[in-house]
């Protein structure tokens, strides 16, 4: 069979047509029980871990949200939808649920595009590239923990930020990071985004390097500027990585806790809150575990709903393997 | 999910391997109890302990404390767990479902000792204790449920004032204030002198509510604080007036600048910190201070230049006015064939010798045993156990004396009111719905 | 193997030099940026790394000064404690089959969700993607009952066994699209050469995505390297610490020793640092020449 030039489809068929050699092809029921058995060995070993660890607890962790259960004696009050009334008509879940929402716009707005900067930046071939790497992606190493920590020493009242501002006479830029209500939660985007970018720098490399010099550099030849060779070829192809990078930020911003917590716990007054910090604070602190598992699930499903409208409008032309195919 | 054994059985044996390979042999975590029948003097009892005694010198006097109760019982072993303190709240609820939970763990009393209660695995030591809690006195009083004795405490806890003498000297003041007027002006002066008044380390929330609760207690007599304790309901007028106290007290700006953020304990710019670096002249704290304050300042003398006085009186409260916000640190057993053991175990900690020992060695604060007090050399600390022990009645703070659940929606509600975000009504009515949101 | 393929990795001289003189950031503003950028990313981790040579007492006296005098106790204490040794043995193991559990079963998935068709593949897919959006913290009460169950408490595996399942997801999300973009004629070609599907995804798929590999392997060890509720769940005892857990052994009731803190911390980021370093190296690759021929 004449190979033509296959049009863009969603995924290969495994039965497409195969030139025909000297030898019979192979029955399809044979075919067809062959890729079963390979779907078994791909996929069984990663099913079987992934449900027995985090599907089961997840299951039961949905389950103690329709019981008022302290986490301690036996679950025997089923109250049913009671915890989730509470949960969404609460006016500080609505808080916390902002905050997060906020979050994640601004890291859409700032990171993203500083990432994509940083990246092309960084894959140019300038000396010490290796170490300009390591120290931009060193913050993401750092364990949250630490990390809050750390911010949380640098941020203080005359603290060392404080003390650079005013040394380079920015004196009059100083503000109580962590104590004002109105800042908080900005400065612990601030610290996120130090902690997180590096990681999305690595991620947009790897995309970068599915990239072939080639494009780039026809287009060049055929008088594109720099700019427009970016715009035109190296943005678009680094879309899918783009746009993996968009989901596991927004579901990220969506569960920010560690890096909050430590910092500010949620303060002061619910001014940096999040929805896992509310759910730290209602469900672990005051023991009422089934209110905590609440939370989870309606961190849960707002996340799913993300999820889902994501992957139907952003993320369809990427599992079609579109571009790469029809450029060539 | 209890599904195939399969992979059961291939996981625990990899995990065997590797648990012999990657363990150290003296570590047994889990506790093998054979069972004994009666108090444990026959057969071989393992005990594991968990406590907060990570770091030095506490850790050390636990570990000798253990060797000295091996020595005298040499039936019984005990391996000890240190661990961080705030990883409790993670840890017990967890601990407390699984089938081996401590034999022996470090509680704080009160309405947490009571939500704890409700695993069904706390031992009820009344009849193992009973021939010599009565050497605790009051302070067994705060580790019961229903009147039985669920854990025991080892050392004990009061709160006032702590300040810097240097700091009193250089704005004037010749002797700590007794009124809140006094306090105020005193706080003046120290604005005068160019010194912060207090420090308060609001990020963490309890130090806010002792304010409010010390207010509480010097307005409300004795049964209705008790009673409301009890019915976890402050509607009782004395309260809403504790508030007012507060605001009062709030309007004339004796905290550091920023103090909604200020952590309590943890380093350079805690409320302690400030306090030990001369930052501030004034914490209001437990007698804990003594241990926090060394390690946050380079001054080798700082716990010589600290006084402490009790918190202030409020013209016509209905409170005692000897009357104290205290607590402690304890431990429960749970249950299991282990109780003997474990009720000796206590007892030998609250022995007078051990009690010496925690006080001079691990300063624990003040022991639960008052025969233990002679030892206390510190002068600031020893008028902190002076005005516990000479108190009318000793008030467990709220967070602890009201269910968790309750204890710790009051100190957010008082944290958002100190951050100018709550109302008296906010604060009420905190405990009075179990949501509260 | 096609022609195709015999020119990866290899790259023509003169190339680079036209590539380098068409770029839309002279050198120089290029330098100046990713020096802002490095002094901000930097910056607080050196406080942090020089923090270890002072003492807590002066760190709290004078936050913003310089150690003097410069001490070494901090992290001379760390290098002979055992604890330290034990706790960095731990999450080494961890980590490792954490992360060796999680690429070669993500790759495995990978490959069958986004190179095969069959009935269910998307509801598959969103199963996976389902795994990322519950909080780690709620399941935890649930997982350690069922760790007990099947007797891992209190043991290695127990965490990272869950992690490599928890690191699951983001995988295959990040591994899908970079195996989908690999060009079917490959496959095909693959296919007519006599190979089978097995041997052209180990021989010419994984490969080919190697810097998607890598990437998810980095984060999974990162990942698995900074937990610390699902070890503080786990393990009861110190011994099966790992670091970010050990660091709790440095903070008391009511005080923290911050200066061990930052050397401690300084210390435990050696090992991922280094498999960072050695693994971006391999970043570069990939599909450089391949769609030729």
């Amino acid at each position: 069979m004449a190979r033509t030039q296959s049009a863009p489809v969603a995924g290969r068929e495994t039965e497409s047509p195969r030139p025909a050699t000297a030898g019979a092809r192979p029955p399809k029921t044979r075919r067809g029980l062959r890729k079963r058995v390979e779907l078994t060995a791909l996929l069984a070993p990663a099913i079987v871990l992934f449900i027995g660890f985090v599907i089961v607890p997840m299951v039961f962790a949905a389950w103690y949200s329709l019981y008022n259960w302290s986490g301690f004696g036996p679950l025997n009050d089923f109250i049913g939808v009671q915890n989730y009334t509470g949960v969404l008509t609460g006016p500080v879940f609505h808080q916390a649920l902002l905050h997060n929402v906020i979050i994640a716009v601004l890291s859409l707005v700032i990171q993203l595009p500083v990432s994509i900067g940083l990246a092309l930046l960084l894959n140019r071939r300038v000396r010490g590239r290796t170490f300009l790497r390591l120290a931009v992606f060193a913050p993401f190493v750092l364990s949250e923990a630490t990390a809050a920590v750390m911010w949380y020493e640098l941020l203080q009242p005359g603290g060392p930020l404080d003390a650079l501002l005013k040394a380079v006479g920015l004196g009059g830029l100083v503000h109580y990071w962590l104590a004002s209500t109105s800042l908080v939660l900005y400065s612990v985007f601030v610290v996120a985004t130090w902690k997180y970018i590096g990681f999305g720098i690595v991620l947009l490399l790897a995309g970068l390097q599915g990239i072939p010099p080639e494009l780039r550099e026809a287009a060049a030849i055929d008088g594109a500027t720099p700019w427009q060779v970016t715009r035109a070829i190296t943005l678009p192809l680094l879309g899918p990585t783009i746009r993996i990078w968009i989901f596991l930020s927004v579901i990220g911003s969506l569960q920010l806790f560690d890096l909050v917590w430590i910092m500010t716990l949620g303060g002061p007054a619910n001014a940096s809150s999040t929805m896992l910090t509310y759910q730290y604070t209602n469900g672990v602190q005051r023991t009422q575990f089934g209110y905590g598992a609440t939370v989870s699930v309606v961190l849960f499903v707002i996340s799913l709903v993300f999820a889902l409208a994501y992957q139907r409008f952003a993320l369809r032309r990427d599992t079609a393997g579109a571009l790469t195919r029809a450029v060539l | 999910m209890r599904g195939s054994r399969k992979p059961a059985i291939a996981a625990t044996a990899v995990a065997a391997a590797l648990t012999i390979a990657a363990c150290s042999s003296s570590s047994s975590s889990t506790s093998s109890t054979s069972a004994s029948s009666s108090s444990g003097s026959s057969a071989k009892v393992t005990l594991t302990w968990w406590n907060n005694g990570n770091t030095q010198p506490l850790l050390g006097v636990w570990q000798s404390v253990v060797a000295a109760f091996h020595a005298a019982h040499p039936n019984v072993t005990i391996s000890m767990n240190p661990i961080q303190s705030d990883l409790f709240t993670t840890k017990m609820p967890i601990a407390l479902k699984s089938d081996n939970p401590p034999d022996i763990f470090q509680q704080w009393g009160g309405g947490q000792e009571a939500t704890q209660y409700t695993s069904g695995k706390l031992a009820n030591l009344s009849s193992l204790a009973s021939g010599w809690i009565s050497e605790l006195g009051e302070a067994a009083a705060g580790w019961q449920v229903n009147g039985e004795q669920y854990g025991i405490p080892y050392d004990q806890h009061v709160v006032g004032f702590w300040y810097r003498k240097d700091l009193f000297a250089k704005a004037g003041i010749t002797s700590p204030p007794t009124t809140i007027a006094q306090l105020e002006s005193d706080d003046a002066k120290l604005k005068a002198a160019g010194i912060t008044p207090i420090s308060l380390g609001g990020g963490s929330r309890w130090p806010d509510a002792f304010y409010w609760e010390y207010f509480a207690v010097r307005e409300c007599s004795q049964s209705v604080l008790q009673s409301a304790i009890k019915a976890v309901n402050m509607s009782a007028p004395c309260f809403t007036q504790a508030t007012k106290d507060l605001t009062a007290f709030m309007a004339t700006n004796p905290f550091q600048g920023g103090f909604n953020a200020t952590q309590a304990q943890t380093g350079a710019g805690s409320s302690a910190g400030l306090l030990a670096n001369g930052k501030a002249a004034m914490e209001l704290q437990g007698d804990w201070e003594t241990s926090v304050v060394p390690a946050l300042t380079s001054d080798k003398n700082i716990i010589s230049q600290l006084g402490w006085f009790p918190f202030p009186q409020v013209p016509g409260g209905a409170g005692a006015p000897t009357a104290v916000l205290a607590g402690g640190d304890g431990f429960s057993c749970t249950t299991g064939a282990s109780e003997p053991a474990c009720a000796e175990f206590l007892q030998y900690i609250d022995s007078t010798p051990v009690q010496e020992e925690l006080v001079q060695k691990a300063g624990v604060g003040l022991p639960a045993n008052s025969a233990a007090e002679s030892v206390l050399t510190n002068p600031a600390l020893q008028a902190a156990a002076k005005a516990h022990d000479t108190a009318a009645y000793q008030a467990e703070y709220f967070d602890i004396a009201f269910p968790t659940d309750q204890g710790q929606a009051l100190d957010t509600a008082l944290a958002n009111f100190f951050a100018g975000k709550g109302s008296n009504e906010t604060i009420i009515n905190s405990v009075s719905s179990s949501s509260g949101h | 193997m096609s022609a195709a393929t015999a020119r990866l990795g290899r790259r023509s001289p003169r190339r680079d030099v036209i590539r380098e003189r068409r770029t839309w950031l002279s050198l120089p503003a290029s330098y100046l940026i990713i020096l802002i950028v490095l002094a901000i990313a930097i910056a607080p981790m050196l406080y942090m790394i020089v923090g270890g040579f002072s003492t807590t007492a002066q760190l709290n006296a004078d936050p913003n000064a310089l150690p003097h005098p410069w001490v070494w106790s901090n992290y001379a204490a760390i290098a002979t404690s055992s604890i330290f040794w034990q706790a960095l043995a731990n999450s080494v193991v961890v980590a490792v089959v954490a992360t060796g559990l999680a690429l070669t079963l993500g790759a495995m998935a990978a490959f069958a969700l986004s190179r095969y068709t069959f009935r269910g593949r998307e509801a598959l897919y969103v199963l996976f993607v389902v795994g990322l959006l519950f909080p780690l913290n709620t399941a935890a009460l649930p997982l350690f009952l069922l760790l007990q169950q099947i007797g891992l408490n209190d043991n290695l595996f127990g965490v990272a066994l869950p992690e490599a399942a928890f690191a699951l997801p983001v995988t295959i999300v990040i591994l899908r699209p970079f195996m989908r973009a690999i060009p079917g004629e490959l496959e095909d070609a693959a296919i007519v050469d006599g190979a089978s599907r097995i041997r052209f995804f180990l021989r010419i798929l994984l490969p080919l995505s190697r810097p998607a590999l890598i990437t998810v392997g980095i984060l999974a060890f990162v990942t698995s390297w900074n937990a610390y509720l699902l070890p503080l769940v786990v393990f009861s005892s110190q011994d099966h610490y790992t670091l970010p857990l050990a660091v709790a052994n440095f903070q008391s009731t009511y005080t923290q020793d911050t200066a061990r803190v930052y050397a401690f911390t300084a210390v435990s980021m050696i090992p991922a640092l280094a498999i960072f370093v050695f693994a971006q190296r391999k970043l570069v690759g990939g599909l450089v020449g391949a769609i030729r021929g």
